[in-house]
């Protein structure tokens, strides 16, 4: 379960990123979070994952008051998350296996326990025989997908993707949507920022609209 | 220890990955050193030609009479007791005399029939290391007036002056010069590292989004700055004696050789430990410093 409480953010003192936003999303939800640039999507999530903090309010994520978590705490919290971005960012020195890989290592697992997840979790995203290419090898869909393996290998409580098909043509994007439909089947939280119309008709779910950082709809379909 | 070794391999791969930019920071280290190990060079073996010049750094103390065999041995002890005093011979008159004789060379005709008792005996008194200063110079000038009843002493006032002004200005110039080369490496260095590791910051920021804490992030890093340091260290060493046998072993060997002393060497062993560890401190402290600035988790 997620609750945002009476947040705002401010990057400068006089324009607000987030105003007085309250939510609540319950866990194994699935949320389109939309609203046109500078609306404060990537905001939101931002201080999901707790890159940011909020210049005012609480949000909790499974009851934890992630607002006055401690920084040494943090890693502990993003270990529970996946996270996918528009531009992959994945290491373009390291091969599939080793980006997919990245956290579990940071975890501690074992070495065998690694191997066997990596490979469990490439299969599902349809990369199991590019486990030694690298990344600027592979065609722009197939690096989402690889970023997407990444975000799933822990079994992410929750998964949050920044316009993760924005740069992605409309098959790949279906590919990539089948993915995260799985990962929410199998209990995941998803929440996932996009512009994209389409795909919201096309695969209806709860839409929340953002609009100059002010929630303006939060609808079911 | 499954942990450190997961550390030191991601650091290698790390390294193998960034050929490149490890090779830069490796240089840099190295450049920074070798500049260093060439100052110490100069100064090591400068402060040798000084620690031979401060032989020269002498008493002489001239008896009244001519001391007979008993009380020679008397006052030679006694002065050789001293616990400043390294060495003391005794000069007779004849000594002196033809000693006089030879320093006039052609002259030496001016000293016919001149009786060599003109001279007085003396002994020369020569110190350890530790006392040839104008302090230890006074305490034994003290001492043989006081302890031995010798009121006759002379030694180089003026020389011995300008000699400590000298050691004092090279002790003071090293420590600013070299101090100023340490602070430069350590800023040269640490920027060059943060360059290389400014060009990874994606690996940094995504390591913190899949939950790495802030010393698994940093470890390998460190470890990489270590390695690069040691590395650096040890082509600073073989830099430094290529071009110390190639450039500075003869300049340095005309101006020694010049005041009389032996051969000019290359840094101790120990001094090459010293580099090597400044090298990986350099490393360690550098990559720190960037650390903390690219590193916010």
């Amino acid at each position: 379960m997620i609750q945002i409480y009476n947040v705002s953010k401010a990057y400068r003192k006089d324009a607000a990123a987030l105003s007085e936003l309250n939510l609540k999303i319950p866990k194994g939800d699935f949320v389109y979070i939309t609203g046109p640039s500078g609306a404060g999507k990537s905001t939101l999530l931002k201080l999901l994952y707790a890159a940011e903090k909020p210049s005012r309010g609480q949000i909790l994520i499974n009851g934890q008051n992630i607002t006055r978590m401690r920084g040494r705490r943090i890693p502990e919290l993003r270990r529970h998350m996946g996270i996918v971005f528009q531009d992959f960012k994945l290491l373009n020195s390291r091969t599939i296996f080793e980006n997919v890989a990245f956290p579990l290592e940071v975890q501690g697992k074992k070495r065998f326990e690694v191997s066997k997840k990596v490979f469990q979790t490439l299969k599902l995203v349809g990369l199991e025989h590019k486990l030694q290419s690298l990344p600027l090898e592979l065609s722009g869909g197939e690096q989402q997908r690889v970023a997407v393996a990444r975000a799933l290998v822990v079994d992410p409580l929750v998964l949050i993707a920044d316009e993760p098909t924005g740069n992605l043509d409309p098959d790949v994007t279906l590919d990539i949507m089948g993915l995260f439909r799985g990962a929410n089947a199998r209990g995941s939280t998803v929440l996932l920022a996009t512009h994209d119309r389409e795909m919201i008709r096309r695969f209806p779910r709860r839409v929340i609209t953002l609009e100059n950082g002010r929630l303006v709809d939060d609808r079911m379909p | 220890m499954e942990r450190l070794i997961y550390f030191i391999r991601r650091a290698l791969r790390n390294m193998r990955q960034c050929l490149f930019l490890c090779s830069v920071a490796i240089g840099t280290t190295a450049v920074a050193l070798t500049i260093i190990a060439f100052f110490a060079i100069v100064v090591l073996n400068v402060q040798q030609l000084t620690a031979d010049w401060s032989r020269q750094v002498e008493i002489v103390a001239y008896l009244d009479t001519v001391p007979d065999a008993r009380t020679l041995q008397g006052l030679h002890g006694k002065i050789l007791a001293l616990p400043e005093v390294e060495s003391v011979d005794y000069t007779t008159p004849e000594q002196a005399f033809s000693q006089f004789r030879k320093r006039l060379g052609n002259d030496a005709d001016l000293l016919s029939g001149v009786d060599p008792d003109i001279l007085p005996a003396s002994f020369e008194i020569a110190l350890k290391p530790l006392f040839r200063n104008q302090a230890g110079v006074d305490t034994v000038v003290t001492r043989l007036q006081k302890e031995v009843g010798l009121n006759d002493i002379k030694f180089g006032r003026e020389w011995l002056e300008k000699f400590e002004s000298f050691v004092a200005l090279l002790k003071l110039g090293g420590a600013v010069i070299g101090g100023f080369l340490l602070f430069a490496a350590l800023f040269i260095v640490s920027n060059t590292i943060r360059l290389t590791q400014y060009a990874r910051r994606d690996e940094l920021e995504v390591m913190s989004l899949v939950g790495a804490t802030s010393m698994f992030i940093k470890t390998p890093f460190l470890i990489e700055g270590a390695i690069q340091g040691a590395l650096g260290g040890i082509a600073a060493i073989v830099g430094s004696f290529v071009l110390f046998r190639l450039f500075l072993y003869e300049s340095l060997s005309s101006l020694l050789l010049a005041s009389g002393s032996g051969a000019i060497a290359f840094l101790p062993l120990s001094f090459q430990g010293l580099l090597l560890s400044a090298g990986v401190f350099l490393g360690l402290f550098g990559s720190l410093m960037s650390l903390r600035k690219l590193v916010r988790v």
